[in-house]
């Protein structure tokens, strides 16, 4: 899952970036509306936390261009408690909308619901046979017992259950696990799918040479 | 208290006076009417006491003594007086003049004629001796008549009223009391009837004029009646509510007027109230959303020493924001109780400037930019102190809204009455529709321009209320080559 943070304030989009790091996230930041909006352009990002009074292209602003070509999920971070502004972030096209100060962990939990959202799960457990994936808490199980995983391993393991049953390309992959910080040495995502294989069975994750990968 | 209120005071005075007045007249009225009708009355008297005196006082006794009542008769009457019968026109005692026929005489004595014209006229009339013997009365003389008593032995004349009895009595030399009566029962009749009439009128005149009063009083109060309405409902807080001043030319209207130019004050004063508050909450939410994401995020799990470290940095960056926020708004807080107390002394505005013109140097070094000054001796009464919060201030801003290697132009100089300071700056100006709002709390002309240079839009103002407070203006223009231009003026020791 990659993430994109639009926040001009340096101490408070360095410490959204860490927690969202630590959840396993890949993550991209930018500091204000333009960079942001042409990092959101480019990329498939799973959701965008975006913050509403910036410098220069404010968030309403963003999000309103974002909207001409991307549906991409996107949190809106507003220091305004007012309902008007509710309303007008809403209408504008944002999916959801948190006031700052916010708690991390009900930001966490909106950002997982969102991405849910926009894969049609309704749940936070995802079952493949014998495997079932809790997105809330981020492990796997086999048979009901809990395989140890890393962060990266399980990115790779949630972003494939969430495409289920879709070849999905090394390219989308690269994409949605690994963010601007990451050296992208192709044989990199190599070594997380053979680990997954070791610990979830060798036909747990399909390879389609020339295609990608799949969960069947 | 119903007492109290105005309508009902305005009414007992008004029926009060309504009512003296009204007694007053009639009253007036009716003491004129009856002394007229008195008047005429005892000048028909007077006018019938000429002819009748000298048969009343007995002179005529010695011109015409066969006609004289026989003093005999008379003899024998006095002890009948006296025992307090009162004598009837029939009785025998009677005066012997009328039993015997009028008078045949003339000349100041009254006629036959005169005598029978007074009798119809009701006139009747009486005499006494000086020993209260009474010689002569009419036949149509009431019984009864009390000899007038005399204060003294004067002779004169005097009236009476008596038992609807006019009578004039007149005491001659001869010590005779000669009295010549009518009766006025008809007249007091009369007059009764009058009273009672005026006295219908005038309750009349008191309840329709009370009533009036009642309907001027209410129709007069009605609009103060809306005002305490509309104050009410204002008081209860709906302050969007106005008193409905149609009438603007009446004294309640300009009232109404006045009111409602006040309570649109009141209400702006409370939606600046509002807003200042929602701004200074607004203004801490995003310090108080790094410390909790901060820490949050650091907590999570085991970190290293330098994580920590950062981590703190970040907060106490966050807390020095909001300090500075607090102090700023604390500052705006005194001075908005007036509680900011100048320390005023003479002071060389450009010794201050100079002072802070060293202070950003090195922020303005960062990006490149010179400052330029052209400071001239320009003394002033100032808190030194203030005052070089205000230029530290303005230099910041022109710096900080400058592009890079720019020039900010800094200059000080006397102009007339007042010490001038202007900083210009080359930056991008002020938007036109910005600059009336510039001294605005919390207004800024980028809304998001905040963090990271530390700002909290309060800077520009706290200068207003400090120059003000030194009696002074503070303007901005955009300058026709670019950038923006700031003016203090502060008035010269």
């Amino acid at each position: 899952m990659r993430i994109l943070i639009v926040e001009d304030e340096p101490d408070l989009r360095s410490a959204l970036a860490r927690a969202l790091r630590d959840e396993g996230y890949a993550v991209d930041a930018a500091d204000n509306g333009e960079d942001g909006l042409f990092n959101a352009e480019g990329t498939d990002y799973d959701a965008i936390v975006l913050d509403v009074m910036m410098p220069g292209m404010d968030g309403w602003e963003v999000l309103r261009r974002l909207r001409e070509t991307k549906k991409t999920p996107v949190l809106m971070l507003t220091a305004r408690d007012a309902a008007r502004d509710r309303v007008k972030g809403l209408d504008t096209g944002a999916d959801d909308y948190v006031v700052k100060p916010f708690d991390l962990d009900e930001l966490l939990a909106r950002l997982r619901a969102l991405i849910r959202r926009t894969t049609n799960q309704t749940t936070n457990t995802i079952g493949i046979g014998d495997v079932t994936i809790d997105t809330a808490a981020r492990t796997v199980a086999l048979k009901r017992k809990l395989v140890e995983i890393t962060a990266r391993e399980y990115a790779l393991i949630e972003f494939l259950a969430r495409h289920r049953g879709e070849v999905v390309t090394r390219t989308q992959l690269y994409e949605h696990l690994f963010d601007e910080n990451d050296s992208s040495m192709s044989n990199l995502l190599d070594v997380h799918v053979s680990n997954v294989r070791k610990k979830l069975g060798a036909e747990f994750i399909v390879t389609r040479r020339g295609h990608g990968y799949c969960i069947e | 208290m119903i007492t109290q209120s105005i309508k009902w005071r305005l009414q007992a005075w008004h029926g009060f006076l309504l009512l003296c007045l009204v007694t007053g007249l009639m009253t007036g009225f009716y003491t004129y009417e009856r002394r007229v009708k008195m008047q005429a009355v005892d000048n028909e008297l007077l006018e019938a006491m000429t002819p009748l005196l000298p048969r009343l006082e007995g002179r005529g006794e010695g011109q015409r003594g066969r006609r004289l009542p026989p003093p005999r008769e008379f003899d024998d009457g006095p002890p009948r007086f006296e025992d307090g019968r009162p004598p009837r026109p029939e009785d025998d005692f009677v005066p012997p003049e009328d039993r015997r026929g009028p008078p045949a005489g003339h000349g100041p004595q009254a006629s036959e004629r005169e005598l029978q014209l007074l009798t119809s006229a009701n006139i009747y009339y009486l005499a006494w001796r000086a020993d209260g013997t009474q010689t002569v009365a009419s036949a149509n003389a009431p019984a009864g008549v009390p000899k007038p008593v005399l204060s003294g032995t004067k002779p004169g004349k005097a009236f009476r009223t008596r038992a609807g009895q006019r009578e004039i009595f007149h005491l001659v030399p001869n010590g005779t009391i000669a009295l010549i009566g009518k009766s006025i029962t008809t007249i007091e009749a009369d007059l009764r009837r009058l009273a009672l009439a005026l006295a219908g009128i005038g309750a009349g005149i008191v309840v329709v004029g009370f009533a009036g009063g009642w309907w001027f009083a209410t129709r007069a109060l009605r609009p103060i009646a809306a005002i305490s309405q509309a104050a009410r409902e204002i008081a209860e807080g709906d302050l969007a509510r106005r008193i409905n001043a149609s009438e603007t030319e009446s004294e309640l209207g300009q009232l109404a007027a006045v009111l409602n130019s006040t309570f649109t004050r009141l209400d702006a004063a409370f939606a600046q109230q509002k807003q200042f508050t929602s701004d200074a909450a607004h203004e801490l939410r995003t310090p108080v959303a790094v410390i909790l994401t901060q820490i949050q995020s650091t907590l999570n799990k085991e970190r290293s020493s330098a994580e920590y470290r950062e981590t703190l940095e970040a907060c106490q960056r966050a807390a020095q924001r909001m300090r500075r926020l607090i102090e700023s708004l604390l500052e705006l807080a005194r001075f908005d109780a007036g509680q900011a107390q100048l320390k005023q002394m003479p002071f060389d505005l450009a010794a201050i400037t100079r002072d802070c013109a060293e202070l950003v140097q090195p922020l303005a070094q960062q990006r490149g930019i010179k400052i330029f000054s052209n400071l001239e001796t320009a003394n002033s009464q100032v808190d030194p102190e203030r005052l070089s919060q205000v230029v530290t201030n303005l230099l910041t801003n022109a710096v900080n809204y400058n592009r890079n290697d720019g020039e900010v132009r800094v200059t000080t100089q006397l102009n007339g009455n007042s010490v001038v300071l202007t900083v210009a700056d080359t930056g991008p100006g002020i938007p036109a529709e910005h600059l009336p709002k510039i001294f605005d709390r919390f207004y800024r002309i980028d809304s998001a321009r905040t963090s990271a240079q530390g700002r909290t839009g309060l800077g520009l103002a706290i200068c207003k209320l400090i120059v003000e407070a030194h009696g002074g203006s503070i303007a901005a223009i955009n300058l026709s080559g670019g950038g923006a231009e700031f003016t203090v003026r502060l008035p010269k020791t």
